[in-house]
């Protein structure tokens, strides 16, 4: 089987990995041992294998792995900071936001995305955005509510 | 004194969500073995045939390929019924071999197994295998009936059983009814789908003679009991392992041709095997659901008293009858009455094969499909009567002071009891929690901007909290109180709420608790978690649990029990090594009482329907975490919204799926639902200590059928059957047929 080396960075830190030519993201970033990146449909619908690349929330299914190389990719595992919880990830827990939680790295990913380069996100947006991953156990009411309360506090921490 | 009490009904926080939110919680996608091969399922690619040849021969050249299994390769047997009750001598003709065998009767049937050093080396093979089959006519309409071609030649007329029910004089009754009204509903097939697809990994230790299998859940002790039978093997030696579960909606976990065949493989290889569903695989292996015919003719008196119905009903089976057996018929048989004081009923249901994936239990099952059917046609009823349709159910709910209430079901029929609810009261209280009558004004008032908004009810009486019984050990290990239940963990907290149960018991606190469920090995037999039961059983099974272990304690220190404080002499008691043990047994299962009311606003022209409410009212019998009880409840009606909107695993004349990815289920997303409100009522149920009623299954049961009657009410369309699920173009056709049938007839 044709295999190819790709480069690129993970949460900081710079990756090399040996995969065959038509491993998708998802598998390099997996390979690693970075298992939060879950798979749930392997054709972008789902999204819970939503990174952020470049800083901009992606399906890590839909890219091939060599792709990305040379780009930066940010990952569940990279959310949390010197031993602390990401706000986003507190707020999941506080706003019960999860259940099974197979779905939820890829919400927070993609939160951690819009709220980055949106801090002033509308509601609406914010609804709007969370639209694009499914979640089967929450019914989405307490992610949204998780990703309204987050913000809030990122805003606090910026001031 | 350092008793701790009030964590039952405390919003404890959940104790197993910080590996979800860092990304290190480990599914079984994320477990590998050394040395392990990857297994690929070769599948029917059509709906009847015979097979004439496997040519497995370049499949098995292909570099990297271990081995090919086919049907020769594998034990000659079946996958069983789980359920003694749900079995039957026409259902054992119908039982699925683990590959197919001469036929192969839906797509999706795996019919060999490709093993291979990686993955994609796998799924490559997979395609190297060429099956030579002879097609047949596809058995698909659920009224075949015989004459048709059929499934399994030794059942000609493809029907598995017949459930029939009688309950008091129904011809009397309908012979004195002044409203008769038929409905005839078709329930689409749809199911659980969760995130996380299907998974195993095996690993046979010759030298041991033991197999361990990671990817279980729901039923593992069944399963393992059944493994080892198909293996030759004792149950002693084999294991099965619950790691994270990404969601089951009694789909997951059940016993598949799969679960056999990936341990049989680890043991023939002798190295092992992992297995990953995908999606596309999911959705025609894995258990579908809900797919029904059901003709209902309802009796009720001018002054809007329900007398008797007849429920004819048709329950696809599908292919093979699976580890359920029947309860895809059973179920909306027992559940169909509903919580309404019935006269008399008569129900036939019978459990039909066609050539499609098998259908097994899906959340909430046979109370979802018998609720839509008979709330659908309590709205006709009203309609005829010119009655609200909130004041026809009010005159109808089995009163408190008539509990326990018992349909007779004459000498052949174990009786069905509602032991205890007040289903008026929880009605009222989910009216005055949606402020019915503002809804009812805010509706006239939005129609003549040419809005159509609807409103729809629901009430149902859900079977749950099913026995026989459930064990626990309560054990004093790693300086903690680790407690030992043979029930699962599947995304629902069952953890959290039974450590709360646990602290209650024992007075300390949560942290002092740690839930073992996961590990055959370690934990006492146990029945698994579906019917909404894991609370109730292993809950109560705790509280007994626990009761001993204090006693005991207090026995071994010799002070008085009701000063005993177990935490403060922990140091004292664990070198003991006492253990609490408990066993709750529950010969019956309970009827939990649930309504929904939800308002819809329909757009003519796009064919949308918004939701805009959605309340769910369920009697809890005591809520041991609201927060969570919640969670379940307004999960479980999101599921039901969509359901009933957008969710359909369709199939062509030929049998083909037309469903082949999440592109085409449609789940609903944060922007097609509203923030569900929960009406927790607490009633509690007499017949356990806790007084807890089954609760993970509620929020679905009444949803769809709410949805249903609130777009019917929307559009006019009351007395009109409709077609599910309710997709823009049914809606668009619905709103075409009527504004044809209002024109005037001299235009």
């Amino acid at each position: 089987m044709d295999v190819l080396r790709t480069e690129f960075t993970l949460n900081d830190m710079p990756i090399e990995v040996t995969l065959p030519v038509r491993a998708t993201l998802a598998d390099a970033i997996r390979s690693t041992g970075a298992t939060g990146t879950r798979v749930g449909c392997e054709e972008g619908i789902c999204g819970s294998c939503t990174v952020l690349l470049d800083g901009r929330p992606a399906r890590a299914c839909l890219m091939l792995a060599a792709q990305a190389r040379g780009r930066e990719i940010r990952t569940v595992e990279g959310l949390a900071a010197g031993g602390r919880l990401h706000p986003v990830q507190e707020s999941f827990r506080r706003h019960r936001a999860l259940q099974c939680g197979y779905c939820t790295p890829g919400f927070m990913m993609l939160a951690v995305g819009l709220l980055e380069r949106e801090p002033n996100a509308s509601p609406e947006r914010v609804r709007a955005v969370l639209a694009s991953n499914l979640c089967r156990c929450t019914g989405y009411a307490p992610i949204v509510d998780a990703v309204l309360a987050a913000q809030q506090a990122l805003a606090g921490e910026v001031i | 004194m350092a008793v701790v009490r009030g964590h039952v009904g405390a919003e404890a926080p959940r104790a197993d969500d910080l590996p979800l939110v860092d990304g290190s919680a480990m599914f079984i996608a994320d477990l590998n073995r050394d040395g392990q091969l990857w297994a690929r399922v070769v599948r029917s690619p059509v709906a009847s045939a015979v097979i004439v040849g496997i040519e497995i021969s370049a499949a098995v050249r292909h570099p990297g390929v271990a081995a090919v299994l086919t049907a020769d390769d594998v034990p000659d047997v079946q996958i069983p019924i789980r359920l003694p009750f749900a079995a039957t001598p026409e259902c054992e003709l119908a039982l699925q071999p683990p590959l197919a065998r001469d036929r192969v009767r839906y797509v999706g049937e795996p019919v060999a197994v490709v093993l291979a050093e990686d993955p994609f080396t796998a799924e490559d093979a997979a395609e190297l295998v060429a099956l030579e089959l002879e097609e047949r006519t596809p058995v698909l309409d659920l009224r075949a009936g015989s004459g048709a071609d059929s499934v399994h030649d030794r059942l000609p007329d493809n029907v598995v059983n017949r459930v029939p029910m009688v309950c008091g004089e129904v011809d009397r009754l309908f012979a004195t009814a002044e409203v008769v009204v038929s409905e005839s509903v078709v329930v689409h097939r749809h199911t659980g789908m969760p995130l996380e697809t299907r998974g195993l990994l095996a690993e046979w230790e010759e030298g041991e003679g033991r197999l361990t299998v990671w990817g279980a859940a729901k039923v593992k002790h069944f399963n393992r009991q059944a493994l080892a039978q198909m293996l030759d093997l004792s149950p002693q030696s084999v294991r099965l392992i619950e790691v994270s579960v990404g969601g089951a909606f009694g789909v997951r976990g059940e016993f598949y041709p799969e679960d056999l065949l990936v341990p049989l493989a680890a043991m023939r290889l002798g190295r092992p095997v992992k297995w990953i569903e995908d999606r596309r695989e999911h959705l025609v292996a894995t258990n579908h659901a809900r797919e029904q015919l059901h003709e209902l003719e309802v009796a009720a008196s001018e002054d809007g008293r329900l007398l008797a119905f007849r429920d004819r009903a048709w329950c696809d089976q599908g292919a093979y009858v699976r580890s359920q057996g029947l309860l895809p018929a059973l179920l909306p048989a027992l559940q169909i009455a509903g919580p309404y004081a019935w006269e008399g009923f008569s129900i036939e249901a019978s459990a039909v094969l066609t050539n499609r994936t098998p259908v097994g239990t899906y959340r909430a099952p046979g109370v979802t499909e018998a609720t839509l059917v008979r709330e659908r046609a309590l709205d006709r009823v009203a309609a005829e009567l010119g009655l609200d349709h909130v004041e026809l159910r009010r005159r109808n709910l089995i009163a408190a002071d008539r509990m326990p209430w018992v349909f007779d079901l004459g000498p052949q029929g174990e009786p069905i009891v509602y032991e205890s609810g007040d289903f008026p009261g929880s009605f009222e209280a989910l009216l005055a929690q949606a402020g019915y009558d503002d809804l009812r004004a805010e509706q006239r008032g939005r129609a003549p901007g040419g809005e159509a908004v609807g409103i729809g009810v629901s009430a149902f009486c859900e079977v749950s909290a099913v026995g026989p019984f459930e064990q626990a050990r309560i054990a004093l290990e790693d300086g903690r109180f680790a407690v030992y239940v043979g029930v699962g963990s599947v995304g629902q907290g069952v953890a959290t709420v039974l450590g709360q149960i646990a602290a209650e018991t024992l007075g300390v606190g949560l942290e002092r608790v740690a839930i073992h469920h996961q590990d055959t090995a370690d934990t006492p037999e146990g029945f698994g978690t579906f019917a909404s039961r894991s609370t109730v059983l292993a809950g109560n099974a705790i509280l007994l649990a626990g009761q001993d272990l204090r006693r005991k304690a207090a026995a071994a220190l010799g002070i008085a029990e009701d000063t005993l404080d177990v935490d403060l002499e922990y140091a004292r008691l664990a070198p003991q090594r006492l253990t609490g043990e408990g066993t709750f047994e529950k010969e019956h299962p309970s009827f939990t009482f649930g309504a929904n009311l939800v308002l819809v606003s329909v757009d003519r022209e796009l064919g949308r329907v918004r939701v805009e409410r959605h309340l769910v009212a369920h009697d809890a019998g005591r809520a041991v975490n609201p927060a969570l009880l919640r969670g379940q409840l307004c999960g479980g009606a999101v599921q039901g919204i969509g359901a009933v909107l957008f969710e359909e695993l369709r199939y062509d004349r030929t049998g083909q799926p037309e469903v082949s990815s999440l592109e085409d289920y449609l789940l609903a997303t944060a922007g097609d639902v509203p923030a569900v409100e929960a009406v927790i009522i607490e009633n509690p149920a007499p017949t356990n200590p806790l007084g807890i009623k089954g609760s993970g299954e509620a929020g679905m049961a009444g949803a769809p059928a709410a949805v249903a009657n609130a777009v019917a009410d929307a559009l006019g369309a009351g007395a009109e059957s409709l077609a599910l699920p309710l997709t823009p173009a049914r809606i668009r056709a619905l709103v075409r047929a009527r504004e044809l049938n209002a024109q005037p007839e001299a235009s």
